[in-house]
């Protein structure tokens, strides 16, 4: 039975419903589900890294929230204090806790603290077909009645309970406290929530919630406090009323006690039946990780991946559209069209000729690029679906160590091989500045985008494999060597990996269509101004016969010290542009290069300037003063290591 | 009779075994100890080790931990002992 009384939230039409809970436990599907709309959904904690909002399908004029996961309240990540943020400032109507069905403890003990904010609260237990497969059972309804609220078993990818979640969002109730901590703790979190009720009152959560919150010392609470008149105030009270470190401060003793009142109620509502076989699953999960199986399996994949995006996608696909459909069909016909309508002029140079927009700019994009790219995404999100990168970060952990990060830098860096600008937004997910800065400066300088690693693959793959080997060679050794430096440069601690490791699923394929189709929308935006950008400043400075002055100019760094063919200075101006853009730059070049040449040339191209948009990124994500000391640092590096290499290459006599 | 345990560390534990969780030395910082009570990982839980390398995995409830060394080594558990009866 429901009793406690109707909020004054849900009375005041109040309209944002929040879904909150843990890491990779179904939020984002769940959103989507709720909302039609598409936000990133990924098996690996963490991804989601910005509130996203969207009108609920059931009432539009609710608007949903999704957020980051959170690990545990009071807040201590950027996750957490984000989603703390939107619960403190968002206008709330209803929390949706989502919950995975098969750590019900866990689950609970968020429950314990979002209990006591004084906003209606409904629980979605999730993965309810996993834990299903584990035996679990839950009684909801025994759950529901100790909580005073409705609980709903989903499983948000197969659409399961949707319809009841939806249906009982009408009759949700602020629950029912699951404890009452010990006496002395009782007393202080009634003299602050006094304090706060009195001089600060919020104007939708409990004061009894936020007491809890600022005596497990929130950080954002304690921020969204100072901007209150009385708030410095009442913060040096509650400093004042207990010690706040040690393993006996009072946010240790209150995240111990939400613990206990969690693991009794689990305990009770919850029944353990012996399992169904799920060996497959667990065979993979445990392969994955194991100290000699996972590299064979690591290789296995790797090979796949090669197979698909370089053979099928940068081989058979782009044969097909650049030679058959763009060369042969396409481009004649436009050529013609254009000559026949504009004549011999500029303007039809402009659009079809050597520098065409049409002929170079969207060729190069459509033909060359998107094909590689689509094939990358595709892997990368049966991947990230599967569950393999976070089991990946464990077996790559002490690699990363060596570079002063950890494994959970391994999705930023595989995902940088598809696309560096989208892989720097992506190193939000790490949890400190420091393994953010080290994994941007990576990035810009040693992680070749796909785009760039078909073209370069396919010039040296062309020469010989070992042309290809060692180029990749080289790569690596950068890679490791300014890795272990900036380890040591930048200031601050590694912190030791603990990570969940989800289970290994079977990839939803609509899951990794939509996400695919997502990313190369956003790539698409991205790169195709900029091509045709690029290709009108080469067809600028070809017309107006600067490109013999640009070559010239370059001359002593590209030929002298690089010992490349002077032509190929355009190369490097391209590269400004896109590094994929520059490669292909030196790919024209391609039968004017000797094995040697193309090594360097293509090794520097790889080192040389992020592109445009990567660095557009990395100043958003780092600030203007780190984007330009880290171009400071990568330019005269990748000169001065591909000459280094030239002369170490020809010493050796390659 | 209560008998004396013996404590030993996460580290030393040998894979397959259940332990229960003692408790977390001094040198984990409490941000650390509290990410681990936040996992799941509170004092008598019932843990399995998966596997001691190349990261130490543990089995809590249904959810798979890794672990660097560095953490589970100081982590203190005691070998499980089967109840009389
Ligand atoms: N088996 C199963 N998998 C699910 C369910 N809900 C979500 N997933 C998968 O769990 C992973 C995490 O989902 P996501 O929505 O990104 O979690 P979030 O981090 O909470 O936003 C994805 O691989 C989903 O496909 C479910 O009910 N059952
Ligand atoms: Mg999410």
């Amino acid at each position: 039975m429901y009793c406690s009384p109707l909020s004054p939230a849900l009375a005041s039409g109040n309209s944002t419903l929040v879904l909150v809970g843990h890491p990779n436990v179904g939020k984002s599907v769940l959103f989507h589900r709720l909302t039609g709309t598409y936000v990133n959904v990924s098996n690996y904690p963490g991804t989601t890294v910005e509130a996203a909002r969207a009108a609920a399908r059931f009432d539009r004029a609710a608007s949903l929230l999704d957020t980051p996961g959170v690990l545990a309240l009071p807040s201590r990540s950027d996750d957490e204090r984000a989603t703390m943020r939107a619960l403190l400032n968002e206008n709330l109507r209803l929390i949706v806790q989502v919950g995975d069905a098969k750590s019900l403890r866990r689950t609970l003990n968020l429950t314990a603290l979002l209990a006591e904010l004084g906003v209606p609260l409904v629980l979605a237990l999730n993965m309810a077909d996993e834990a299903r497969a584990r035996g679990v059972a839950i009684d909801t309804a025994a759950l529901s009645e100790g909580l005073a609220t409705p609980v709903v078993s989903t499983v948000a990818t197969g659409g399961e309970g949707i319809t009841a979640l939806t249906d009982t969002l009408a009759s949700a109730r602020v629950p029912a406290p699951l404890l009452r901590y010990d006496d002395e703790i009782e007393q202080a979190i009634e003299t602050v929530a006094a304090l706060l009720a009195e001089s600060a009152p919020h104007p939708h959560l409990a004061a009894r919630g936020l007491a809890i919150l600022l005596l497990g010392r929130d950080s954002e609470v304690e921020r969204w406090i100072k901007t209150q008149a009385a708030g410095g105030e009442i913060l040096a009270r509650i400093h004042g009323l207990a010690p706040l470190t040690g393993p006996d401060s009072l946010p240790a003793r209150l995240a111990r006690e939400r613990g206990r009142a969690a693991a009794a109620l689990a305990r009770t509502v919850t029944r353990q039946d012996a399992a169904p076989d799920r060996t497959l699953s667990l065979l993979f999960g445990k392969i994955a990780v194991h100290p000699l199986w996972g590299w064979p399996l690591l290789l296995a994949v790797l090979y796949a991946i090669y197979l698909f995006v370089g053979d099928f996608g940068a081989g058979v696909l782009v044969g097909l559209m650049e030679e058959k459909f763009f060369a042969g069909i396409l481009n004649p016909g436009i050529t013609d069209f254009v000559r026949t309508h504009l004549g011999q002029g500029w303007l039809a140079d402009m659009l079809v000729g050597e520098y065409g927009l049409w002929t170079m700019g969207m060729t190069y994009a459509l033909a060359l690029i998107l094909p590689i790219v689509t094939t990358f995404f595709l892997a990368f999100g049966v991947l990230e679906d599967s569950g393999y990168f976070s089991r990946l970060s464990v077996i790559a952990n002490r690699a990363f160590a060596f570079l002063g990060l950890n494994g959970r830098a391994v999705l930023p860096m595989v995902l940088g091989l598809g696309c560096v600008t989208m892989a720097t937004l992506t190193t939000r997910i790490l949890h400190t500045p420091r393994e953010r800065l080290i994994t941007t400066f990576l990035l810009a300088l040693a992680i070749p985008c796909s785009a760039q690693l078909g073209v370069v693959l396919g010039v040296l793959g062309g020469i010989s494999f070992s042309a290809a080997a060692l180029w990749g060679l080289c790569i690596v050794l950068i890679l490791l060597f300014t890795g272990w430096l900036s380890g040591r440069l930048v200031k601050g601690h590694r912190i030791p990996l603990v990570t969940e490791l989800p289970p290994m699923r079977m990839p939803v394929m609509g899951n990794v269509l939509k996400k695919t189709a997502g990313r190369l929308k956003w790539y698409l935006a991205e790169v195709i101004p900029l091509f045709l950008l690029g290709t009108f400043i080469m067809f600028a400075l070809d017309r107006l016969g600067a490109l013999p002055w640009v070559i010239e100019a370059g001359k002593p760094l590209v030929t002298g010290w690089l010992g490349l063919p002077p032509e190929a200075s355009a190369a490097f101006v391209m590269g400004f542009l896109r590094r994929d853009f520059g490669a292909t730059g030196l790919f024209i070049l391609g039968s004017q290069l000797n094995a040697l040449q193309a090594v360097v040339g293509m090794f520097t191209l790889t080192l040389f300037v992020p592109c445009i948009a990567s660095v557009m990124m990395i100043v958003k994500e780092q600030g203007i003063r780190i984007a330009a000391l880290m171009l400071a640092i990568i330019m005269p590096t990748a000169f001065f290591v591909g000459g280094l290499l030239n002369h170490f290459l020809r010493f050796a006599g390659f | 009779m209560i008998a004396r345990t013996v404590r030993i560390r996460l580290t030393g534990t040998p894979t397959g075994h259940r332990v229960r969780l003692a408790e977390f030395g001094e040198e984990i910082d409490p941000l650390q100890r509290e990410q681990l009570i936040a996992y799941g990982l509170t004092a008598q839980q019932t843990l399995t080790v998966l596997q001691q390398r190349p990261m130490t995995v543990i089995l809590c409830e249904h959810m798979e931990l890794a672990l660097e060394h560095w953490v589970a080594h100081h982590i203190w558990v005691e070998e499980e002992t089967r109840k009389p009866g």
